[in-house]
């Protein structure tokens, strides 16, 4: 154990370290300027018991009704040898049609086991890659792996990763709907990122088989219900951009030395569980203890991260709690107290010149429009 | 008439009789159904009464008028009953045509009575129809469009297992047995899809071009067995839109779509992959036949954790 490894550990205590799974892995991606969230990912901390200890519950994890319509989305086109799914891609990408094998990973020979999976999914890409003829474009439920700050998390694309002229694309299907052609930004992005750490995770795996990343292409496949009816439709989606935040924030966890070397050599998160699993470390300690690393909050951690009702509390006040684009707008004022000062009219310092120009504005246009409407 | 109420009557009777003993001997599915059949019954004859009711004060007020008119209502009435009486028998025989969703369809609009077969001869009957292996939904789906009634499909799940346990205890004691499909590579049960024991080894390995070979053959059964219903049956229909949007160049619309063309279609693809997927499907019979015993020719081999360890070394 290396001298970062062992800081971690202690970071972490006496909790099991949790392992990434994709979501975490894309939550990671979205934030990519907290280094609570490094940190603590980092470690493998379990956030969620910590935030709850620290008196900040946050009622995360995908709601039950969520899981069941995706579920069931899933499995309509994937029903009957993924019938719809092949009429899709036969549409999209212009699959050939003598291109219909499907292979089904989410077990094998009656056994679910992960090392087996994992296993079978790579002899059967290695053959498929190999092999440059039909054999095989589908495979329901793969079982990847990607090695994420030092440590190995399996991930189940709830998708199927196919090849098409040499070329392995990654099928995320969603359970939200596309509506004329649109469909919910954030949800889209979510998906994105999400099916840029599979394209990721697929990478790694052809090039223990010695195949460039270009075998795995950049554009993915989105399926979702279209309008409001239940057939599929499918959309492609570029996730360069994402695969590079990715990269960078993976390549960031690897020199979390950087980011530990500001933080005291005695900190930890540790519950300090009795022998019955009961903490007896105060919250407030804790509490504590989560204060002295930086975070930055931002409206959208409340979908992604299991700290943000703590975040959002420490963050009330500031600017950054309404907001990316009011704090970007709002360069350099940190309160909302400070501002509104500004808008009244307060003297402000040179670096501070332009925003309170344009508070003032804002303030004199609010006014007037309040004026016309009394 | 009146014979015709006094029948009715030991009919409910009879029904009634077999309603307790199905709910004392704890047949839930198999009570309900004759539940159905009864209040069904109890309608009939509240129906057949009033007709003697009115009849008789018919022939008191104005003896002799509207005769022709009464005795064609009454043929029609006869009609329905004999109609709903016959579909179980129909049933039974395992015969394609829907009796029951004609009479159905020719009755006032009423929910797809469940059948009294057993469920495993309800899989039977809707997987003969299909000829290949399928999943349990498809099962439902199909049952409930060409016989009568639909169960729940998460009856199904158990129902393999329990198969398989008749059949360790006492080999071929059926005549058939709801079975597992096996995967060609390794001769495991494939997951979610149910077969027919008497059918040949090659029909229920799945290779990785079988689940599309079974699909284009299911959807060129379920076209045959639409063309050869009397009337239109919208279930059917719906079920074979279901395989026609996803078959190349098999129907434009739900509306527009004709069941022959739709076979045309299917076998049109079938031809592209049916040499690779019988060459797969032939040698992993072969070595099914050779390899495994006979409950695992039915039920498919697992891999032991014995031998997971050792497959997990030689991953590493």
């Amino acid at each position: 154990m290396n001298r970062t490894e062992a800081r971690l550990a202690r970071i972490r205590g006496r909790a099991l370290a949790k392992t990434h799974n994709a979501r975490t892995i894309a939550a990671l991606a979205s934030n990519p300027g907290c280094a609570r969230r490094a940190i603590l990912d980092a470690a493998g901390a379990d956030k969620q018991r910590i935030a709850a200890y620290a008196g900040f519950p946050a009622p995360f994890g995908q709601s039950r009704f969520a899981l069941a319509r995706g579920n069931a989305v899933e499995a309509q086109v994937k029903a009957d040898g993924a019938a719809e799914l092949l009429t899709l891609l036969r549409e999209h990408l212009n699959l050939p049609i003598p291109q219909a094998h499907y292979d089904d990973l989410s077990e094998v020979g009656g056994n679910t086991s992960l090392d087996l999976r994992h296993a079978r999914t790579r002899t059967l890409l290695a053959r498929a890659a190999a092999a440059r003829t039909d054999a095989g474009t589908m495979f329901d439920h793969p079982l990847l792996r990607l090695e994420v700050g030092g440590r190995h998390a399996f991930l189940e694309p709830d998708l199927i990763a196919f090849q098409l002229h040499g070329r392995f694309t990654i099928v995320e299907i969603k359970s939200f709907p596309v509506i004329d052609g649109q469909a919910d930004g954030a949800k889209v992005a979510a998906a994105a990122i999400q099916s840029a750490v599979y394209v990721l995770a697929l990478r790694d795996a052809l090039a223990e088989q010695g195949l460039p990343a270009e075998a795995v292409s950049h554009e993915t496949v989105l399926v979702c219900p279209r309008d409001f009816s239940s057939r599929p439709v499918a959309t492609s989606l570029d996730v360069r951009k994402q695969l590079t935040v990715l990269r960078r924030q993976l390549a960031r966890m690897d020199r979390i030395d950087d980011l530990l070397d500001l933080l005291p050599n005695d900190l930890t998160f540790d519950l300090d569980p009795d022998g019955d699993g009961i903490p007896r470390r105060s919250p407030a300690a804790l509490a504590g203890a989560i204060r002295q690393v930086d975070a930055r909050y931002a409206p959208e951690c409340l979908s992604t991260c299991e700290m943000c009702f703590f975040c959002r509390d420490e963050a009330r006040g500031g600017t950054a709690a309404l907001g990316r684009d009011v704090r970007e707008e709002l360069g350099g004022v940190e309160h909302i107290e400070t501002a509104l000062r500004l808008a009244r009219g307060a003297r402000a310092g040179n670096d501070l010149a332009e925003a309170a120009e344009l508070l003032r504005t804002a303030a004199r246009l609010r006014a007037d429009i309040i004026k016309e409407a009394v | 008439m009146t014979e015709s109420v006094e029948s009715l009557e030991r009919h409910i009777s009879q029904l009634r009789t077999a309603v307790r003993e199905a709910v004392l001997a704890g047949d839930r599915e198999r009570a309900s159904a004759l539940r159905r059949e009864l209040r069904q019954a109890e309608q009939d004859w509240d129906e057949a009464l009033a007709r003697a009711q009115e009849a008789g004060a018919g022939d008191r007020e104005e003896a002799g008028r509207e005769v022709a008119g009464r005795e064609e209502a009454g043929r029609e009435e006869a009609g329905r009953e004999e109609a709903g009486r016959e579909a179980p028998g129909q049933d039974r025989g395992g015969a394609v045509l829907a009796g029951p969703a004609n009479a159905a369809s020719a009755r006032a609009p009423q929910p797809p009575q469940a059948p009294l077969l057993p469920l495993r001869e309800q899989v039977h009957e809707a997987l003969s129809l299909l000829t290949v292996p399928a999943a349990p939904r498809l099962i439902a789906t199909v049952h409930e469009a060409f016989f009568a009634g639909t169960f729940p499909t998460a009856r199904l799940t158990s129902m393999k297992r329990d198969e398989e346990r008749s059949f360790r205890t006492a080999p071929f004691a059926r005549p058939y047995y709801v079975c597992a499909a096996l995967t060609a590579d390794l001769l495991a049960p494939a997951r979610g899809l149910l077969a027919i024991s008497t059918w040949p080894m090659e029909r229920r390995v799945i290779g990785s071009l079988s689940p599309r070979v079974d699909f284009l053959t299911g959807a060129i059964r379920v076209a045959e067995a639409i063309e050869r219903l009397p009337a239109p049956v919208p279930a059917a229909r719906r079920l074979l839109w279901r395989f026609a949007a996803s078959i190349p160049g098999a129907a434009e619309s739900a509306g527009n779509m004709h069941p022959h063309e739709v076979t045309q279609a299917a076998l049109a693809e079938l031809a592209v992959h049916q040499a690779a997927d019988q060459a797969t499907r032939h040698a992993a019979a072969r070595r099914a036949r050779d390899q495994l015993d006979d409950a695992q020719q039915l039920f498919g081999t697992r891999i032991q954790l014995a031998g997971q360890r050792a497959q997990a070394k030689g991953g590493r």
